[in-house]
C-alpha cells in the first residue's frame, strides 16, 4: 500500500509538485470567480431595475468592466 | 374658478398640491444644499431617481442607505489584503512555490480582492429604504443571490423611532429607524424587529421627523 503511494509518480506519469497542486487550484478558483462575476452582473442590472438611481449605468458598467478584465486574466491563467 | 383659487380655498389635496414642497423639514434640506449627492447615505428628493412600484404622481422624498462609516469594516480588510503578496516570502509553504505559480497566486488575490470590494460597494448602494410622500420602500439585498423588499402606506404605519446604540453610532451620527405597521409584518431576516427595519442609516432623526410629519398629514387628510 505504501509502496503504491510512493509509486504514484510512476502512476500519473509526471511529477506532482505543491505548485502544480497550487496552480490547478488557482484556475479553477479564477473560473469560479468569473461564474460568480456574471452572477453579479446579472444581480445588479436586477438591482437597476428595482431602483433606477443616475449612476446605475455607471455601476453596470464598472461590473462589466471587472468581467472584462477577469475574462482576459482567467485567460491567460488557464492557458499559462 | 381655477385650481390655484380652489387651493387656496383649502383644498389642496384635491388637486394633488399636497406634497412633499409642504414639509418643512425638507425644504429647509433643499435649501441648505446638503443631503445632494447621490452617493450619500442620506438624500433629500434626489434627482432622477425611481423604483420599481412608483406611481406617476408619488415622489421620493429621502433616498436612504446605511452610513458611508459602515463599510469601514470592508474598507479595512481590502486595504490590509492588498499588502499581503507582499509577505508571502514569509510563507514556507507559498515560498515552496515556483515563480510562475506564485503570480498566478497574486493575480488570483487581486482578483478576488476587487471582487470581494465591488460586491461590498453595490450591496451598500443598492440597500436602500425610500420615503415617498405616499409609502415606504425597504429594499434590502442579502448577497448577490436575494432580495426582500417591503413597501407600505404612509397611513398604515403606526409609530416610528430611531435608537442610536454605541460610541462609533453617537460620533458619526448614524442609528436604527425602526417603522411599525399595524400587520406586525416582518422581512425574512428575523433580527429586524419589523419589516421596517432601517439599520445604521445616517441622520436617523432627520428620517424621524420627516416620516413623523408625513403621518401627521396623512392622519389630517384622513380625518377631513
Amino acid at each position: 500500500m505504501i509502496e503504491s503511494i510512493n509509486n504514484m509518480e510512476t502512476i500519473l506519469n509526471g511529477q506532482i509538485t505543491v505548485s502544480l497542486v497550487v496552480g490547478i487550484m488557482a484556475k479553477i478558483l479564477m473560473l469560479l470567480m468569473l461564474f460568480m462575476s456574471l452572477v453579479m452582473i446579472r444581480q445588479t442590472s436586477l438591482m437597476d431595475r428595482v431602483i433606477k438611481l443616475p449612476v446605475g449605468g455607471a455601476i453596470k458598467s464598472l461590473v462589466w468592466g471587472f468581467f472584462a478584465l477577469l475574462f482576459v486574466l482567467t485567460v491567460i491563467v488557464v492557458l499559462a | 374658478m381655477t385650481i390655484e383659487v380652489l387651493v387656496q380655498l383649502g383644498m389642496p389635496e384635491i388637486f394633488g398640491t399636497d406634497n412633499k414642497e409642504d414639509i418643512q423639514e425638507v425644504i429647509d434640506l433643499e435649501k441648505s444644499g446638503k443631503f445632494r449627492s447621490i452617493f450619500g447615505s442620506f438624500v433629500v428628493t434626489p434627482p432622477k431617481t425611481r423604483f420599481e412600484s412608483q406611481d406617476e404622481d408619488e415622489r421620493i422624498v429621502i433616498l436612504g442607505r446605511r452610513h458611508f462609516i459602515t463599510n469601514l469594516k470592508w474598507l479595512t480588510l481590502a486595504c490590509f489584503a492588498i499588502f499581503v503578496p507582499m509577505f508571502w516570502g514569509e510563507f514556507p509553504m507559498i515560498k515552496a512555490l515556483d515563480v510562475n505559480t506564485s503570480f498566478i497566486l497574486s493575480i488570483v488575490w487581486y482578483s478576488a480582492l476587487l471582487f470581494y470590494v465591488i460586491q461590498s460597494f453595490v450591496l451598500w448602494f443598492y440597500n436602500v429604504y425610500i420615503v415617498t410622500n405616499e409609502s415606504l420602500i425597504d429594499v434590502d439585498f442579502f448577497g448577490l443571490l436575494y432580495k426582500n423588499i417591503n413597501v407600505t402606506q404612509i397611513a398604515k404605519l403606526e409609530d416610528v423611532n430611531y435608537s442610536q446604540r454605541g460610541l462609533f453610532a453617537g460620533f458619526f451620527h448614524y442609528g436604527d429607524v425602526v417603522a411599525q405597521t399595524s400587520s406586525e409584518q416582518r422581512s425574512d431576516d428575523r433580527s429586524e424587529k419589523s419589516a421596517f427595519t432601517f439599520d445604521h442609516i445616517a441622520n436617523p432623526d432627520l428620517t424621524v421627523k420627516i416620516i413623523s410629519e408625513l403621518m401627521e398629514k396623512e392622519n389630517d387628510r384622513e380625518h377631513k
